[in-house]
């Protein structure tokens, strides 16, 4: 039941990136990219199954059984950082484009010509 | 012993470059010299590298392949850098472009921007650009690509006029898109085989049975960081962010850009392509067009015919440019065309087993020896011409055709700079891009593919015209007035020619060169090797006893 409900939020979540992108206004297409980046972290969090227990218990008591896997939270931990390091950048790039050219609207950005 | 240090020389000193470059960034001249050392270093430390690998030194007693255990935990547990005949001649091509493209941004780059973020950037670059020739460990991979493209970002907007920003938005959207998927494709990697390591993940490909390995989707998930690499190398159908970001960046950063950082697109290929997923267990393909059962056997066709688009797409968009710059940058789509080609001969090669005449013996050896020796030629030569371009933009002020005219009267040495570079780019011997070319002329026979000498000559015609144009209309005929006011810059006439003449003395020299491609790609091939080399361990005690 929890796979289904995962793989249901996941496909939802990539679903909202995509659209985003894919909008005219570039604030929205940073937000579109920074919920696909964050959607394939969660994405990689369920790789390492979630049915086990904290790692750090292994043998210590009775009962431990499986173990989730922690390298994939570990990799999760430096995507995020990287992704928060590149939205930031994104956001300010997106406001250099609207002290240069006075929108952000992507068809008016695309319209100008290649001359100035 | 395991360990090597030499191998994290070079990202040691680019790192350490990156740092002292911000530490001293008050004293504009110190960051310079501070900056031009560290360039040196690196070069130094490439080569001491590239002697020790040469040399035939190795780890777990394989020769010329080095191994490095961060933190001496034992692989496929801790993080392994490798350097084999492969990395050592991406990163000899890398010392060479990126030392001079260093003292052209220098002279180039005006001094606020020098003072304020240059310097750091160019090194960081580096970093990544190295780090991701070094790394055998996928995920790691994926952190030195997000390094490189980080600094690569802030380089393209480095201008932040309009035009810089909307080509920076462009470059930096796209490759969060690329990143989100390279991520996804790891992730997937990871849970259906179990392993980040390249050198476990080759070994546990071979052997799928016992690992409890579906192979099928480990095809697909390999196909879809396919297409993470194919956006880094600029290779159609992912190549219209390429004219705009060469454009925007400044001269040096493209010389950067389209001399090295693509190249890294073209090395991921080779290696996990060629090195890990060709080592997979054959499998049931039944997909259309698609002959053999190894992976390599879709990838096939796959590289052909983007190859064979990007010839043609680069190749026809670039004769009609109106600017050097717009020129160069559809030309460097073309000429990774060439590239990507030969290595889709060499992937036909190693699917059907194909032999080829000595010192080569298999198309496989020889298509990749190609398609590395055309890297090289391509470094070189674009990197030249990028930086030609910078030096005419600062001498003359403008850079389009309609502006320019009569420049190898005005400015001679520039001239024979960008000539020799441009020739080498056309494939006259005895430069270096005459036996780039030839070779992928000899993988496309060895081969049999006729379509493939047709195609790759048609590149070459399409190169031959585009070049004339661009020397017709910017260094021959009457002198325009912008031309004939021009300030000439030597100092960066110096640079592009020291380029141009590299380009033709390893043309000269050719012998070592395509010993050391022709063992880059039987390194490449020599998947065993590399699996020995990083010698993996069953459990993470060293004494194998396990718990």
């Amino acid at each position: 039941m929890t796979e289904f409900v995962l793989a249901l939020v996941l496909g939802l979540l990539f679903a909202l990136g995509t659209f985003l992108v894919l909008r005219r206004d570039v604030v929205r297409v940073v937000w579109g990219v920074s919920i696909i980046s964050q959607a394939a972290n969660v994405y990689l969090v369920t790789m390492g199954l979630l049915d086990g227990t904290v790692p750090v218990l292994e043998g210590h008591g009775e009962g431990a059984g499986a173990v989730t896997d922690p390298l994939v939270q570990a990799l999760v931990l430096t995507a995020i950082v990287i992704g928060f390091g590149t939205t930031a950048f994104a956001l300010v790039l997106t406001y250099r484009v609207y002290e240069e050219h006075g929108t952000i609207d992507l068809l008016e950005l695309g319209g100008e010509t290649d001359g100035n | 012993m395991a360990t090597e240090q030499v191998v994290v020389a070079p990202l040691l000193v680019a790192l350490v470059t990156a740092i002292l470059t911000l530490v001293v960034h008050r004293y504009v001249r110190v960051q310079k010299v501070v900056s031009a050392l560290g360039g040196l270093a690196y070069v130094g430390a490439v080569a001491m590298l590239i002697q020790r690998v040469r040399s035939g030194a190795g780890s777990h007693g394989v020769e010329g392949v080095l191994t490095y255990q961060l933190s001496e935990w034992g692989a496929p547990f801790g993080i392994t850098l490798v350097a084999d005949d492969l990395s050592a001649f991406m990163l000899g091509l890398t010392a060479v472009v990126s030392l001079l493209a260093l003292a052209f941004s220098i002279q180039y780059v005006d001094e606020a921007g020098q003072r304020v973020s240059y310097h750091p950037l160019y090194h960081f670059m580096l970093v990544g650009v190295t780090g991701s020739f070094l790394t055998a460990d996928i995920f790691n991979l994926f952190v030195w690509f997000e390094v490189m493209l980080m600094s690569s970002y802030v380089l393209v907007v480095f201008y932040s006029g309009p035009q810089h920003t909307k080509a920076a938005l462009q470059y930096v959207v796209l490759n969060l898109v690329g990143s989100a998927f390279m991520l996804l494709a790891i992730g997937g990697l990871y849970s259906t085989t179990g392993t980040l390591n390249m050198a476990d993940l080759a070994r546990r490909l071979a052997d799928p049975a016992s690992f409890g390995i579906s192979l099928v989707p480990v095809l697909g998930l390999s196909a879809v960081l396919f297409v993470v690499f194919a956006l880094k190398a600029g290779i159609v159908p992912f190549q219209w962010w390429v004219p705009a970001a060469y454009r925007a960046a400044p001269a040096p950063v493209s010389a950067m850009l389209a001399g090295v950082v693509k190249k890294v697109g073209i090395y991921a290929i080779i290696r996990l392509y060629f090195t890990v997923f060709a080592n997979a267990a054959p499998m049931d393909l039944s997909l259309p067009g698609v002959v053999g059962e190894s992976t390599l056997a879709f990838f096939g066709p796959v590289l052909f015919i983007m190859g064979a688009a990007s010839i043609i797409l680069g190749g026809v968009a670039a004769v009609n440019r109106d600017n050097v710059d717009d020129l160069l940058a559809y030309s460097s789509i073309g000429q990774v065309g060439f590239i990507v080609i030969a290595l889709a001969f060499a992937a036909g090669g190693v699917v059907a087993g194909w032999e080829a005449p000595d010192p080569y013996g298999s198309v496989a050896v020889l298509g990749l020896a190609a398609a590395l020796v055309y890297s090289l030629n391509h470094a070189l030569a674009k990197a030249a011409l990028f930086l030609a371009s910078g030096a005419v933009y600062e001498s003359v002020g403008s850079i389009e055709f309609d502006d320019l005219g009569g420049i190898a009267g005005r400015m001679p040495l520039l001239s024979t700079g960008f000539f020799v570079a441009a020739l080498s780019l056309v494939g006259i011997p005895p430069l270096l891009g005459f036996f780039g070319k030839f070779l992928v002329f000899d993988a496309a026979v060895n081969a049999g593919s006729n379509l493939g000498i047709g195609l790759a000559l048609l590149g070459a015609i399409l190169t031959i015209a585009y070049v004339t144009r661009a020397w017709n209309r910017g260094f021959w005929g009457e002198r325009s007035e912008a031309v004939e006011q021009a300030t000439p810059q030597y100092g960066l006439f110096a640079t592009v020619l020291v380029l141009a003449v590299v380009a033709l003395g390893v043309g000269v020299a050719f012998d070592p060169v395509v010993d050391a491609a022709i063992d880059a790609a039987n390194a490449a091939l020599g998947t065993g090797d590399y699996i020995e080399a990083v010698g993996l361990e069953e459990s993470l005690t060293s004494g194998g006893g396990g718990h």
